[in-house]
């Protein structure tokens, strides 16, 4: 149990890390100067936390991560309004997607731990609303509605790929 | 406290959820320069909205205390017509300008229900005992006579409209003063029957038909409605005349109620006679 609290503190500080110093850069257009990409990893971390934890724990960590990626993105709230929204659906979709015989003590919001069909199914409706909500709030009109579903549809693309990318590489099915 | 405590227990993520998207979206709106110009625009542009309809509220005040004003006009000129005051004459040299007293005063009310289907019809007007109307007096409009006060409450009066199957209201032709019943079969709301004409009448078409001031409801010569058709079908000795009204019941706003001032001396002559 310690254990998986180090391992989850180890991954905040990870993600936000290769988000904030990496990732942002690829959307910058750290390549080649014209590659617009957003790749967003780090919403994986709430999607990552152990199904036990508390709800309210969820929203605070939510905010906490959300509000880290701010600082990079040098926009205050955007990212943490986003991500907030995202953790407090996370037990909305949770509930939603429970198999037929419950969440057992050792499962894990993984493909290892619940299946790949199910991981797919859990993390990609987080990752629509997380991108729909941040896009929204980015925009800040209802007028942008295209641009908006545009940019949700490409990132949600890029995002998802490097989200089962990580996965694979950091928690391969044993 | 315990209840504010068993909110949070029961609610909390949520009001923990609003209350964090509501920092972040502060942090937006402060802190990032397109959205902080995105919600201070929107914003103007919600306050200068506000402010219009605050203003075309005022605007809506000022013009109902227009309105009540106009109405007390309008009920000073009334009662300062012939049909509205009693005269004390009674050989023409003797007539003296002080010699008539008032016999109709009025009360300005606002229609708040109406009804104009089915052979049954009432209207609700929004004055009632408190302000002196009390059962069996008339209620007209600025375009003609609308119905007849039935029951009050001490805010609110029930008036019998003319569209009603049990309407019994003497009017008279205007021309010749031949007088009659006015009906309604509950066919057509412009249309009412004008009963007991005699055959010996001269009638035509378009005539007008005026209030015969054989009531104490109503004053002599306030206007009804015109003759829209007659016949002698029935073969009886009177005319079918079919009266068009002047007033469009169906949109109805603001009317009067009509008091008669010597309703006692009616009532006690009335008692008197069935004595």
């Amino acid at each position: 149990m310690n254990n998986t609290v180090i391992w989850n503190i180890i991954r905040f500080f990870v993600l936000l890390a290769l988000q904030g110093l990496f990732l942002k850069r690829i959307s910058d257009g750290w390549v080649t100067g014209s590659l617009y990409i957003n790749v967003f990893l780090y919403p994986l971390f709430i999607l990552l936390l152990p199904l036990q934890t508390p709800r309210t724990g969820v929203l605070l960590l939510s905010f906490l991560m959300g509000i880290g990626v701010d600082l990079f993105y040098d926009s205050p709230g955007v990212h943490a309004a986003a991500l907030t929204a995202m953790g407090y659906a996370r037990a909305l979709f949770l509930s939603l997607y429970e198999p037929r015989e419950g969440y057992k003590l050792n499962d894990k919001p993984t493909p290892a731990g619940l299946g790949m069909n199910w991981f797919m199914k859990y993390s990609a409706s987080l990752m629509v609303l997380h991108l729909l909500v941040y896009f929204s709030v980015d925009a800040f009109s209802p007028i942008y509605i295209l641009g908006i579903l545009l940019r949700t549809f490409f990132t949600f693309v890029s995002s998802m790929a490097a989200v089962l990318i990580f996965v694979f590489i950091f928690m391969p099915k044993r | 406290m315990r209840g504010l405590l068993q909110l949070f227990a029961a609610y909390g993520n949520f009001l923990l959820f609003g209350f964090l998207e509501l920092l972040a979206l502060i942090l937006v709106v402060s802190f990032n320069q397109r959205q902080g110009a995105i919600w201070d625009n929107s914003w103007g542009m919600a306050t200068a909205a506000l402010d219009q309809s605050a203003d075309w509220l005022g605007e809506q005040w000022a013009l109902r205390d227009e309105l009540i004003k106009l109405q007390g006009e309008n009920i000073r000129l009334m009662e300062q017509l012939d049909n509205a005051r009693y005269s004390n004459a009674v050989r023409q040299d003797t007539f003296l300008k002080d010699s008539t007293e008032q016999l109709f005063s009025y009360i300005p009310a606002n229609v708040i229900s109406n009804s104009t289907i089915g052979t049954a019809n009432y209207l609700r007007l929004d004055k009632g005992s408190n302000h002196g109307v009390r059962p069996n007096m008339g209620v007209v409009s600025s375009d003609g006579i609308v119905g007849v006060v039935r029951a009050v409450t001490p805010h609110y009066s029930q008036v019998m409209s003319l569209l009603h199957r049990e309407t019994r209201i003497k009017a008279a032709l205007s021309n010749s003063g031949y007088f009659g019943t006015l009906t309604w079969n509950g066919k057509n709301a412009r249309l009412m029957q004008l009963e007991a004409i005699p055959k010996h009448a001269v009638v035509a078409e378009g005539d007008t038909v005026v209030t015969s001031g054989y009531s104490q409801l109503f004053p002599y010569g306030l206007p009804v409605g015109t003759i829209k058709s007659f016949d002698f079908s029935g073969g009886g000795n009177f005319y079918n005349i079919q009266v068009m009204l002047r007033n469009d019941l169906n949109k109805l706003r603001y009317v009067y109620v009509i008091e008669n001032e010597m309703w006692k001396e009616h009532k006690e002559l009335d008692e008197a006679v069935n004595e």
